[in-house]
């Protein structure tokens, strides 16, 4: 057993840190010291979502989809003591119902085992998932697992991980079938040998969700070591240029539809070729041991075709055999969670898989104890396995997601009940989700359903889209084409009349010539279809929220320059009584001079941070100008009472709210400007001088005293070289007097001098 | 180098200078200077080029703070007495300029050592207290190549040159050799004005300005004597001898070898 947990994900020291320090954040919530805004932005990435319901969801990450006994051990206590277990579509599991408290408890079981949550959401780099049957799949070209493991474990150890423009999915597939779902992920491998290396076929770009898009080719091979290499260069690509500003549309993909193919190829090759010279040290690949003990090899025998289910499937190695656990809804419970970890050490390769259909695999297994294993299974009940239920993938829906739309749930339930009592078949692979975000995969599915709402008399019925034929494969993912749309209850009589087609019936053709007959609605809509499955209430959109998916540091940024543009907004409409719009205005700017600062690590509490933060990490560095500095300054004689109005601050802070706008849009995942600050400081003067665009730059000398403003006058001058002109604003009196004669006195050449509204503007030109 | 702010105040009445500027700043910055003996002359001269802002200075002592030194001594307190000088010196300076940084040498500059503690500084400065040292910083100076300033004082007179090994005359041009024993008084039989001491350390630290930033005449082929009783400033010209033993026309010096110890000079 030990050298299978040399293999799986590790947990890195720096994600080790990270779970750690987050115990302080729980606590500080709970003591009332942490908004649920400010809570968010940092549970979400850590894999925490809250519940529609009430309570949180933790999703752990595991890697490449591989779990040791003692981790699924681990998750059944965890499920056991707070709450429930899920399997989800990529490989993770989800415990839900878990209340605040317990979470610092939970992410130290966690740890214990080698397992977290970190990355498990938000805009980070999620699971690197894996062909399930990995190692075992007759069908795959080589074991894809550590080499997904080893690409994880190098984007994971960077900070850069945790704070992309959104997610970064990766999937690698052993086999041209892409049971990893890899034409579809941010980026995806394709195992493929040449010349007799093992490679990759590269994908990127891809992604289901709103506006789908299956992946492009990124590169026709690259050699398997090369996988982190590539994995890095593209994530850099991903940061750069991702859209942070609009998390709706800032998904690898749209980077692809923005720049186009080539582009978006050749800038990647750029950058790969920039990490490459970096020369990174990338973890080695940690191959796993034989699938098949040498001391179950007596047990193997190949199974008679009556031995044989939808659930048994042969391996590579004659005689042992994958036996698949299809638990309903990929919902399992604690007791089945420790019977499958004890069969995974007795009877197969010693370790659980999970799926990408919301299942888990035992792998290893002899023909002469599979009869054993199914047995064992059996007992564990019909939700968790079931060789005659149909297989139906359903996302979490209405039930718990903040999303979600419809119960995806109930339908899922009522379709497999429906057709498990029937020994046909027939009905093919269902996928669905409860909106039109795909977390069930619509989209790339036989037959997919995606939850949507309609209104018909005045009231909502919840509908479908249906949609078929969804590939996936080494050529490229092709997406589900839409046929129509039905009411939730209509779906079940619909695929009910299809069946009574035979095989044909779950055509293409055939099911586009029923769909019209079940999407006309009757004149009198049935009062049943105004409720969803599993709902004796009207159907309504109520509970629903904004997705929690994509919070991160910018979801604060975000917050406060909304807060300031409406205040501003506010202030500006007319009928405000003067104290009212000064308020709006305060209020506005204190937002829009702390948006920024979370950027810095600081959460400034009261009003008075905030300016001192403001001043020390805007102002004075230059990313906002002086007048940013003067509003802080009116603000505070105002709330001391030594200003009567803030009427005449608007432009001001019109100016400021525009400037933190662009300084939010060019952060990066490190949180660093991409752009230049606007003043230049002493300190930086004399890196001012490799500035080309800097021929006559202005610095301001207002408020230094003599001689220092000649001194700071003359460092800049002699900074830039000789023909450089430069400007000075200068204090009337002394200054004015003194600096231009100083500068003739030292044989610089005095441009021009003049005064301007109470102060003067000196051009000099370096001559020596 | 960029300065900050606060250096560009710091060092404002430097920039302010014409023949300084911005860029001589920055030369003090990038200087390194070695004083060999952190005694009378060492003292001043240690802590001018470090409120200057020469980047690095070395200090080689490897004496210990004894109560008669205060007199003159100016870079070491009463509460350093029994400290290593180069201890104390290199805690005033730092205090006085943090951002010079300070290499302190607590050991006796000797033939063995003296051309790798050398190596790395542009100049060095003499404030040894004995004939033999001094033979042998010249000498050094001369196989490493370094620009010297050399000064002796006694009493109420003090003297110094400046040595470009090789392009101007040398200590044993004008002296060939350490003074038999006896000749010299004793160093507990001589005196020495403590004053005197900072006016000649500080004429040596304003020669290692001058060189660093390549400003004016260095008292090079020259010997500038002071008398401080007549107040008597007095340049003597000298020049190199072709005869000189280390860097005449037929040297008889060829490696760097330490002097016999004669009496010494009185500690300055």
């Amino acid at each position: 057993m030990n050298r299978l947990e040399k293999c799986g994900l590790r947990v890195l020291d720096s994600v080790r840190r990270d779970v750690q320090a987050f115990r302080a954040t729980v606590q500080q919530y709970l003591e009332g010291k942490l908004d649920a805004t400010r809570f968010k932005v940092k549970r979400v990435p850590m894999g925490i979502y809250e519940q529609r319901r009430g309570g949180f969801m933790v999703r752990v990450r595991i890697g490449a989809g591989v779990a040791l006994p003692g981790q699924l051990r681990a998750l059944a206590k965890i499920a056991a003591d707070h709450g429930a277990a899920h399997l989800t579509t990529r490989q993770d599991v989800q415990l839900h119902d878990v209340p605040v408290e317990a979470i610092p408890g939970i992410f130290e079981q966690l740890l214990a085992v080698n397992l977290t949550g970190r990355g498990g959401g938000g805009n980070t780099v999620r699971n690197v998932s894996a062909s399930p049957r990995a190692g075992v799949d007759p069908a795959e070209v080589f074991d894809v697992r550590p080499h997904a493991i080893a690409t994880a474990e190098y984007l994971l150890d960077s900070p850069g991980a945790f704070n992309l423009p959104r997610k970064y999915k990766l999937a690698f597939s052993g086999t041209a079938a892409d049971d990893a779902f890899a034409s579809v992920a941010d980026l995806g491998f394709f195992a493929r040998e040449q010349d007799g290396q093992p490679g990759f076929r590269v994908f990127a770009g891809g992604g289901l969700g709103g506006s789908p898009k299956p992946a492009i080719v990124l590169e026709e091979w690259v050699p398997a070591e090369d996988a982190p290499l590539v994995a890095e260069a593209l994530r850099r690509l991903f940061d750069r240029r991702g859209d942070r500003g609009n998390k709706h549309a800032a998904r690898l993909r749209f980077v692809v539809e923005k720049m186009g193919e080539q582009e978006f190829r050749d800038e990647y090759f750029r950058d790969k070729a920039k990490v490459a010279a970096e020369h990174p040290i990338f973890p080695a690949p940690r191959p796993f041991p034989s699938p098949w003990r040498p001391e179950l090899a007596k047990q193997a025998r190949e199974l008679r075709p009556g031995e044989l289910s939808p659930l048994i499937e042969p391996e590579r190695r004659v005689g042992f055999y994958t036996v698949r656990i299809n638990p309903r809804l990929g919902l399992v419970n604690p007791e089945a969670m420790l019977r499958i970890a004890d069969l995974a050490e007795a009877n197969g390769e010693g370790l659980v898989r999970f799926t990408q259909r919301q299942e888990g695999l035992l792998c290893g297994i002899p023909g002469g104890l599979v009869g054993e294993t199914v047995a064992s299974l059996r007992k564990l009940g019909k939700d968790i396995f079931d060789e005659r239920r149909p297989s139906v993938v359903a996302c979490a829906g209405a039930a718990t997601c903040q999303l979600g739309l419809c119960l995806s749930r109930g339908l899922a339930t009522a379709i497999e009940d429906r057709f498990t009592a029937r020994a046909d078949g027939l009905l093919p692979a269902i996928r669905i989700s409860g909106c039109p975000n795909s977390c069930g995969n619509h989209q790339v599915a036989k037959l997919g359903l995606a939850g949507k709402a309609r209104r018909v008399q005045g009231r909502l019925i919840p509908y479908y889209d249906v949609m078929v034929d969804g590939r996936l494969g080494a050529e490229g993912a092709r997406l589900a084409q839409r046929i129509g749309s039905l009411p939730a209850k209509r779906v079940f009589d619909f695929l009910e009349r299809a069946a009574t087609d035979g095989e044909a019936g779950f055509s293409c053709q055939n099911l586009h010539a029923l769909i019209d007959e079940y999407q006309t609605l009757p004149e009198t809509v049935p009062e049943d279809w105004f409720r969803d499955w599993g709902s004796d209430q009207p159907f309504s959109l109520a509970g629903r929220g904004p997705g929690e998916c994509g919070a991160g540091t910018f979801d604060l940024v975000r917050v406060d320059i909304e807060t300031a543009k409406g205040g501003l907004a506010a202030a500006r409409a007319a009928e405000l009584p003067p104290p009212r719009r000064d308020q709006a205005l305060a209020e506005a700017a204190v937002a829009i001079m702390r948006a920024l600062l979370p950027v810095f690590g600081l959460e400034p509490g009261t009003r008075r941070e905030v300016y001192r933060d403001f001043q020390a990490r805007l102002v004075d560095p230059g990313w906002v100008d002086a007048s940013g500095a003067e509003l802080a300054a009116a603000l505070q004689d105002w709330q001391a009472g030594d200003r009567q109005s803030l009427a005449e601050l608007e432009p001001a802070l019109t100016a400021l709210i525009e400037r933190v706008e662009e300084l939010f849009a060019s952060l990066d995942a490190s949180l660093r400007f991409q752009i230049k600050p606007l003043i230049r400081q002493p300190e930086t003067a004399a890196a001012a001088s490799a500035s080309k665009d800097a021929a006559t730059a202005t610095h301001d000398l207002r408020g230094v005293a003599c001689p220092l403003n000649f001194v700071r006058a003359k460092v800049a001058l002699e900074s830039r070289p000789v023909g450089s002109e430069l400007e000075f604003l200068l204090d009337p009196g002394a200054p004015a007097n003194n600096v231009p004669a100083s500068f003739a006195e030292q044989g610089q050449q005095v441009l021009s001098m003049a005064a301007e509204d109470g102060w003067h503007r000196l051009r000099v030109r370096r001559v020596k | 180098m960029n300065l900050t702010d606060s250096q560009i105040e710091r060092y404002s009445r430097h920039i302010i200078l014409e023949q300084v500027g911005l860029a001589g700043q920055e030369a003090l910055g990038r200087a390194k200077v070695l004083i060999v003996g952190a005694g009378g002359l060492g003292s001043p001269a240690a802590l001018y080029l470090g409120a200057a802002g020469v980047g690095t200075l070395g200090i080689a002592d490897a004496d210990a703070v004894d109560l008669s030194n205060l007199q003159r001594q100016v870079i070491h307190h009463t509460a350093d007495v029994g400290r290593p000088k180069v201890e104390s010196a290199a805690e005033r300076i730092r205090a006085l300029n943090p951002e010079v940084t300070v290499r302190a040498y607590p050991e006796r500059v000797r033939a063995a050592n003296a051309l790798a503690i050398m190596r790395d500084y542009d100049f060095v400065i003499d404030g040894t207290d004995s004939f033999a040292a001094k033979f042998l910083l010249n000498d050094a100076a001369y196989f490493a190549g370094k620009p010297l300033s050399h000064a002796g004082i006694l009493r109420f007179e003090g003297q110094l040159t400046t040595i470009r090994p090789g392009a101007s005359a040398c200590y044993r041009c004008l002296f060939r050799e350490p003074p038999p024993a006896g000749a010299v008084p004793s160093c507990s039989q001589a005196g020495v004005l403590g004053v005197l001491a900072g006016v000649v350390g500080c004429l040596q630290a304003t020669e290692a300005i001058k060189y660093i930033l390549g400003l004016g005449e260095l008292l090079t082929d020259s010997l500038l004597t002071y008398d401080a009783l007549a107040m008597r400033f007095r340049k003597v010209a000298v020049r190199r001898s072709p005869d000189c033993p280390l860097c005449g026309d037929r040297p008889s010096i060829k490696e760097l070898v330490d002097p016999e110890e004669a009496a010494c000079e009185l500690r300055p």
